[in-house]
């Protein structure tokens, strides 16, 4: 914002946080499995349902999201008799994520300064 | 967590503190933490008769002091280390799989490995070394340091590092430091008989092994109460 006109700064609004984020990852349960999937290199179906309080289905269709945006791969195997499915994090999956993470910092950083700046 | 989407000007703190709260949860679940320390006192105890019974000791006279050669060290520990290795890689994963989890022992494995190689390489050359050069005067005491640091306990310690940093594992990181510092200070209590000086060096391999059995079952008690 210029403080003369009051009238937005194209180049403030472009270089904002929130004008980058990607409206796939930018969602508390996705952003729950990309986390997961990358601390743990690969997770279980059942793991990332208990870990995120979801039902099969809500999950399935998250990860369904995920994994037409090339973020995730799914692999369905078996152990013993159980059939198990595993949720990889993809290198773009991986990008996507550090992205996400870098520009929560930045919004941050830019909410924190705009605090400072009304309360003078 | 819920399926709502987050709005563009939504919390961002509770966003990254919820992400963080789950990454800390997934390591904390890939955790096998006891079972480590476990084996390396197991190993280390096992080792002890072996340093015994094939160390050769040569005394000239009362004050001229010993020569000595730990034959066992070098036969016992690079394959039990090695074996150690595999078989807490092979739990780390069999367990992180059974959680519905990935590990990430594997650099944990290869640095206890690169260790194992390194400490073999520097005892074979040692050994060939000080036969033909005899140490005249006592050896620096960063040389003895050293020494111990390249040595099976200290090899451990550094690999145990390693295994703290990919855990994010804080009590590990406390416990492995407290570690180095007794397996690198020797702990001379005057234990050892007198007239058998074969038993040097087994005191600080008991104490070096009763402070990782002692952490295995401080871990295993910490995670069960985690469970």
């Amino acid at each position: 914002m210029t403080a003369e006109t009051g009238a937005p700064d194209p180049q403030e609004a472009a270089s904002h946080p929130v004008t980058g984020l990607d409206e796939v990852v930018h969602q508390r349960v996705r952003l729950g499995i990309l986390t997961i999937a990358h601390e743990a290199r690969r997770a279980e179906f059942g793991y990332l349902r208990t870990q995120l309080d979801l039902t099969a289905g809500n999950l399935s269709k998250h990860l369904s999201v995920l994994e037409a945006a090339g973020l995730i791969e799914v692999e369905k195997g078996y152990a013993g008799k159980r059939g198990r499915t595993w949720i990889t994090l993809t290198a773009a999956g991986d990008t996507a994520l550090a992205d996400e993470i870098a520009r929560l910092k930045l919004l941050i950083a830019r909410v924190e300064t705009t605090d400072t700046l009304e309360g003078r | 967590m819920t399926t709502d989407s987050v709005p563009a000007g939504g919390d961002p703190r509770r966003l990254l503190s919820e992400v963080r709260g789950l990454a800390r949860r997934v390591r904390v679940d890939q955790r096998v933490t006891w079972f480590a320390l476990l084996v390396l006192a197991t190993v280390t105890f096992v080792g002890i008769p072996f340093d015994w019974y094939f160390l050769v000791l040569r005394c000239v006279g009362d004050d001229a002091g010993c020569q000595f050669s730990r034959q066992g060290v070098l036969y016992y520990w690079p394959p039990a280390l090695l074996l150690a290795y595999a078989a807490i890689a092979a739990c780390y994963v069999r367990v992180a799989r059974a959680r519905g989890l990935g590990a990430r022992v594997l650099p944990y494995a290869l640095t206890g490995v690169a260790l194992t190689v390194l400490f073999t390489a520097a005892w074979v050359a040692a050994r060939l070394y000080f036969p033909s050069h005899p140490q005249t005067a006592p050896l620096p005491y960063w040389v003895l340091v050293l020494d111990r640091l390249v040595a099976p306990w200290g090899t451990i310690g550094v690999a145990l590092l390693v295994l703290a940093r990919l855990e994010r594992n804080v009590a590990l990181l406390v416990f492995t430091l407290g570690y180095l510092t007794v397996a690198l200070v020797p702990i001379d209590f005057g234990w050892h008989w007198q007239g058998q000086d074969g038993t040097v060096f087994l005191p600080q391999q008991i104490i070096n092994g009763t402070v990782l059995l002692l952490g295995a079952i401080g871990f295993a008690l910490a995670g069960r109460r985690r469970r």
